[in-house]
């Protein structure tokens, strides 16, 4: 009984500092800038509450709007189906216009995503809009859990692997996930 | 004789300011509607004390005052500027019955706290002034904008499909309604704030579709959609505006009167380099427009006007002599309000300048009716007088 609320504690004091040091990297950027973003995110947030998408969730990690801790459940009918994906979400300062960077925590056996956990979807990079939402990047990164891009891969070979074997592509990622998603 | 006559020249006028008083609270919350409201009052109050040396643009003044407003004058500014087409009365008050009507219930409790913004979107709006003054074809445009702000009341909230009003009217990138939407070509909108720094950091492609955006074209706001919000959602609107005028333009406002002030003494000391032959026909056509226009006028024109009026009649006393006290009075006391409204409280600047302009619309009228026509040295004398009381007027408050 105590074992948890010691850790719960232990988890606190680390993400208080981490949280103290991004806030105080972000006085130097312009004002303006920050705040606009900040709504936005908060905005999202509530949103995001209020109607979240089915199969995942997100939000703020500690008390720094900037960095969310996202899950996505593994959809049914895929390798993944049942996994719980964690995944670190980091807005940047001039958020809406640049994208968020996103990273799964939990080891997936996916293409699209390396042993780092960082992942090739083009809307995170180069074709990111300031008119895109978390709740469309969780969309998209839940749409590559059930369709994954063998032609622009982080793990070459994987996607080599799901393009020459499906079943067995299938298999491996299954059991991934009954390893490290459950 | 001037003295009595003065009593009931002055009656018509203290209810003018009275009414003016009174109805602030309304402007003070039809401020939901537009920004633009409350930094009319302290123009509108002004030009009044400059324009105010006349029986009839005194009268023409209350009858504006009496049934509306801030819009009202700027579509008078405009069908000025485009087409001289006087206003029509009726159609004037039945807005202003509209407005009104809704408004003026929730306004007791919101008063005081709505005060300080109004305030701060006077002194921002303040400092558009000059630019305004300079640039005519800005002056439309803004007009236009202004106009299309406080076309009439905001509707009552409890619309059924208003959930999905706000959806479809807020902007993708803030998410928040938008604020002066600005239109692609590809006929998404977005707020104009947004689509420029989207553009700026992401690219010239629409951030919904990713259609190529022609350079900056897009920059402009798309009138009938803003109007729309503006009338759908006043709150946002004004909690928006707000925010803008508190993030930035703080700094900014506190140098505007200031520089104003400047500008329109090198306006004058230019003038009075450069002597002009005709002045005193040039004035007094002036002035006739004024009397005539004033109510359409565009006041930050009359403002200027009155101004080298003024500066015309310091070069040759003798022959706008008649001129000259109504008008030096005026560009003293607009000067010095924009000295003292940075210095002092902005309710002790209020009062100080009702104070002021009563004390003025007294004078003038003294002058105006006891002496108008007689000899010039007279003249001379008054006006003497009066920029000495000015001079210690100013004197007086900078030690307050």
């Amino acid at each position: 009984m105590t074992k948890p609320a010691g850790s719960l504690a232990g988890m606190l004091t680390m993400t208080k500092p981490s949280a103290g040091s991004l806030a105080s990297r972000s006085t130097w950027v312009s004002t303006t800038s920050v705040s606009s973003s900040g709504k936005r995110i908060q905005r999202e947030m509530v949103e995001l509450n209020l109607d979240p998408p089915p199969g995942c969730c997100a939000g703020p990690k500690g008390d720094n709007l900037y960095n969310w801790v996202a899950t996505i459940i593994g959809p049914p009918g895929t390798p993944y189906q049942g996994g719980i994906y964690f995944l670190d979400i980091t807005f940047p300062c001039d958020y809406p216009f640049k994208p968020p960077k996103v990273v799964f925590k939990t080891r997936i056996y996916h293409c699209n995503v390396d042993s780092a956990g960082n992942v090739s979807l083009e809307i995170l990079k180069d074709s990111w809009s300031p008119a895109l939402t978390i709740t469309k990047v969780l969309q998209a990164l839940q749409s590559i859990f059930t369709k994954p891009d063998p032609y622009n891969p982080l793990v070459p070979g994987i996607a080599h692997l799901y393009l020459q074997d499906e079943a067995k592509h299938a298999e491996l990622a299954a059991e991934w996930t009954l390893r490290f998603a459950k | 004789m001037a003295r009595q006559e003065e009593e009931p020249k002055q009656s018509p006028r203290d209810p003018k300011v009275r009414a003016r008083e009174s109805s602030d609270p309304v402007k003070v919350v039809s401020n939901g509607t537009s920004g633009d409201s409350s930094m009319f009052s302290p123009r509108f109050k002004s030009v009044a004390a400059m324009a105010g040396w006349d029986e009839e643009s005194l009268l023409i003044a209350s009858l504006v005052v009496d049934d509306t407003p801030e819009r009202q004058v700027k579509y008078k500014k405009r069908s000025d500027l485009h087409f001289k087409t006087p206003p029509t009365n009726s159609s004037r008050r039945k807005r202003r019955a509209q407005r009104r009507s809704p408004i003026s219930m929730s306004v007791s409790v919101l008063n005081l706290d709505d005060d300080e913004e109004t305030k701060k979107d006077e002194s921002g709006k303040e400092k558009e002034e000059p630019q305004i003054i300079v640039n005519k074809e800005k002056e439309t445009r803004d007009d236009k904008m202004a106009e299309s702000s406080g076309v009439s009341c905001p509707p009552s909230s409890n619309l059924p499909c208003l959930d999905k009003l706000r959806d479809e009217l807020s902007c993708a990138i803030c998410l928040e309604i938008c604020f002066e939407p600005s239109t692609t070509p590809c006929g998404h909108s977005f707020c104009k704030k947004c689509l420029r720094s989207a553009a700026d950091k992401c690219g010239k492609r629409c951030p919904k579709c990713r259609q190529l955006m022609s350079h900056s074209r897009s920059c402009t706001v798309n009138t009938v959609l803003w109007n729309t919000i503006q009338l759908l959602f006043p709150q946002e609107v004004e909690a928006r505006k707000a925010a803008g005028a508190l993030n930035s333009s703080g700094e900014a406002v506190r140098q505007i009167p200031e520089k104003a002030f400047y500008n329109t003494r090198s306006v004058q000391s230019r003038r009075a380099s450069s002597g002009v032959s005709s002045n005193r026909e040039m004035t007094m056509r002036r002035r006739r427009v004024i009397l005539s226009q004033d109510e359409e006028d565009d006041d930050a024109a009359l403002a200027i006007r009155l101004v080298q009026n003024t500066e015309a009649e310091h070069q040759n006393p003798e022959q706008g002599a008649y001129n000259n006290h109504r008008s030096i009075r005026p560009l003293r006391a607009s000067s010095y309000r924009a000295m003292t409204s940075r210095a002092t409280s902005q309710d002790g600047d209020a009062a100080l300048a009702l104070r002021l302009q009563r004390e003025e619309f007294m004078e003038a009228f003294r002058v105006n009716h006891g002496q108008s026509g007689s000899s010039l040295s007279l003249a001379r004398a008054n006006l003497r007088a009066m920029t000495s009381r000015v001079t210690s007027h100013r004197a007086t408050t900078r030690h307050l």
